[in-house]
């Protein structure tokens, strides 16, 4: 990785991160320390209450850590206040969530321009970038549609639309394929090894060791703590094209 | 300038999505704005009525009525108190210009051919028409020689004139009190109305038919003082008092058996009694707006808190908490100044309502729009903006959580 030129996308440094509700307090991250690099396709794995859930929060700006440091390429977001990181969620980041979360009653194509209009880009511009990131979705078709008018499969891939849109650092996807049936999976997951092999940064938490194996490397968690990362069969199999590239 | 226009049409979908129970929401705005726009037109008109009342009644006039007294157990036998001796005393008072005495028959049917008419029948001489500002569209008012040689004529308003002669003129035609008939002379020009009184529906003939042939005797229950300026008003009263209670030579411990008040000053204390009323009126529609407010802001906090995950959504993909506070704080805003847009031509259309339907005279005018529709604008900020900052201050994992 260190022959990469410039910062990592993302780089965590000791981030911890404690919950405390009353007099109890939770160490939901106990000192993780790992970085990504660009074009990576990393899978988190790990049981529930390992803190998978925690640190996808920390890398999407969405919480902040307790201590340690997190840099999104090379600029820290821990002391970052709310309207900063709303900012950088707006362009930097993609989500793509489990349960979809589309604004309902709102068509697909307003709710992949949504990040564009935070964002403050043009309307014809706007017109223009979710239209691609449909027709990349393959849903150029459907810009019109409702989310209840759409099937699940569907829906996830307006969410991923949405993500890619802003052309973000990098694409968080939080257990994506987790509500939808295996066609749908494999579909989705396709999407994003394609935007992989496309160039994009793609971190995914997933409890599913088939999910995962899409993904070019694996970072497993337990009780806050990276306890294994490693590459995939598919990285190996994808490094020397990736070397020649 | 994009972007509040972004808000607008967010806001605006949003409150689309649930028009009905938004219009509910906007309707304690509506009728709060429409009674405050219907209470300044009213109250504007009936101030205008005010005026003109005192202009048309011409300024500077004391009207001396005879009192019925009561003395132990005994009630006098009349308020007819005035003798043409008092009016000639009081016709004699240094400030006084003029002096009109004039004596009613409130209700009596008169007729002309098979028409009949219940109207006011008014005793008055030359001088009436002078303190009274009364003037005549056609013929002539009562003069002095009718006075003088109790001539058989008459001056009828026009309400009355219609009702006695419909479609025709009832100048030259003859009109019957009683047995007794009276031609019409003059045709008084329209006064309109003093409280409640129709001053177009009164007839008027010479002072000496009324005192004398009618009710007889020569007394008369009201006198009306023309003095100089207004500063003369108060001591000439004083005066009426002394040259009063000297002419009746009533004992120290005898109670007036009249009264003297100036004309305007009655009138401005009926005005009192509606200014209680409008100020009643008007604190409703206060807190009428008030309990809009609260409605709007009891929506708006259920919206917040319906849309917890669409909060959610929206700041993950970069909304930052200042464009979610304006977001809610435009569907506020939109809801309480459709609702002031509403309010102000249902306010208008209530007030074209009460003109027609009560009669009363009404001025919308601009200014008292622009207030009511800022008061709106106003109560979306206030009652909008602390579910806007719940809604900002919402954190975003937790807001993406909820289900």
């Amino acid at each position: 990785m260190s022959h990469d030129a410039g910062p990592s996308v993302i780089e965590l440094a000791d981030v911890t991160k404690v919950f405390k509700s009353g007099e109890v307090s939770v160490e939901a991250l106990r000192g993780v320390s790992f970085a990504v690099e660009e074009r990576e396709f990393v899978a988190i794995m790990g049981p529930s209450g390992s803190g998978k859930t925690t640190l996808l929060g920390i890398l999407g700006c969405l919480d902040r850590p307790t201590e340690g440091s997190y840099e999104l390429v090379g600029q820290e977001m821990s002391t970052l206040d709310e309207t900063r990181r709303a900012r950088v969620r707006g362009q930097r980041i993609g989500f793509v969530f489990q349960a979809y979360n589309l604004i309902p009653r709102t068509n697909a194509y307003k709710n992949v321009e949504l990040p564009l209009v935070y964002a403050g880009v043009s309307r014809d511009e706007r017109r223009s970038r979710v239209l691609e990131a449909l027709a990349s979705v393959g849903l150029a078709e459907r810009a019109g549609h409702m989310p209840s008018q759409l099937s699940g499969g569907e829906q996830q891939r307006v969410g991923i639309a949405r993500a890619l849109v802003v052309e973000p650092s990098v694409i968080l996807a939080d257990e994506p394929t987790g509500n939808l049936d295996s066609a749908s999976a494999d579909e989705v997951l396709s999407i994003l090894r394609r935007l992989n092999d496309e160039g994009a940064t793609i971190v995914m938490v997933t409890h599913s060791s088939e999910v995962a194996d899409h993904a070019s490397r694996i970072i497993r968690f337990a009780d806050g703590l990276v306890v294994a990362d490693e590459p995939t069969e598919r990285s190996r199999a994808a490094e020397p094209l990736g070397a020649v590239g | 300038m994009t972007t509040l226009l972004e808000h607008s049409r967010i806001a605006l979908s949003s409150l689309r999505a649930n028009w009905f129970r938004a219009a509910l929401t906007a309707l304690g705005v509506v009728i709060g704005v429409a009674s405050l726009v219907a209470v300044t037109a009213v109250s504007a008109g009936a101030q205008k009525e005010v005026a003109d009342s005192i202009r048309r009644l011409g300024g500077n006039v004391i009207k001396v009525d005879g009192e019925f007294i009561t003395i132990g157990t005994r009630q006098s036998a009349s308020d007819r108190t005035l003798t043409p001796q008092d009016i000639a005393a009081l016709s004699q008072l240094p400030a006084v210009t003029a002096a009109s005495p004039h004596q009613a028959i409130e209700s009596i049917v008169v007729s002309a051919g098979r028409n009949q008419a219940n109207t006011w029948l008014e005793g008055v001489t030359a001088i009436y028409s002078d303190v009274q500002n009364q003037s005549a569209v056609r013929g002539r008012l009562i003069s002095d020689a009718d006075v003088n040689f109790g001539r058989s004529v008459m001056v009828v308003g026009l309400d009355a004139e219609q009702r006695l002669f419909p479609g025709e003129s009832a100048l030259g035609k003859t009109v019957r009190v009683g047995s007794q008939e009276f031609e019409v002379i003059g045709i008084q020009a329209r006064r309109g109305s003093l409280a409640d009184e129709n001053l177009d529906n009164r007839i008027f003939v010479p002072l000496p038919i009324v005192t004398r042939v009618l009710l007889g005797g020569a007394n008369v229950v009201h006198v009306d003082l023309r003095v100089e300026t207004e500063a003369d008003i108060e001591p000439t009263i004083g005066a009426i008092e002394d040259v009063l209670r000297e002419q009746h030579k009533l004992p120290d411990s005898y109670p007036d058996d009249f009264s003297a008040e100036d004309q305007a000053s009655i009138i401005r204390e009926a005005q009192r009694a509606t200014t209680t009323f409008r100020v009643l009126t008007f604190s409703l529609g206060g807190i009428a707006l008030l309990v809009g407010g609260i409605g709007i802001m009891n929506m708006m906090l259920v919206s917040v808190h319906e849309r917890f995950r669409e909060i959610g959504i929206r700041k993950s993909v970069g909304a930052t908490p200042w464009k979610v506070q304006m977001q809610f704080l435009i569907e506020a805003l939109f809801l309480s100044v459709l609702g002031g847009i509403a309010g102000v031509l249902a306010g208008i259309g209530a007030t074209r309502m009460i003109g027609v339907f009560a009669g009363w005279q009404t001025i919308v005018s601009v200014p008292s729009l622009i207030l009511a529709f800022s008061v709106s604008f106003a109560i979306g900020i206030f009652f909008g903006y602390y579910p806007a900052r719940r809604a900002a201050r919402l954190d975003p994992i937790a807001a993406l959580r909820y289900e």
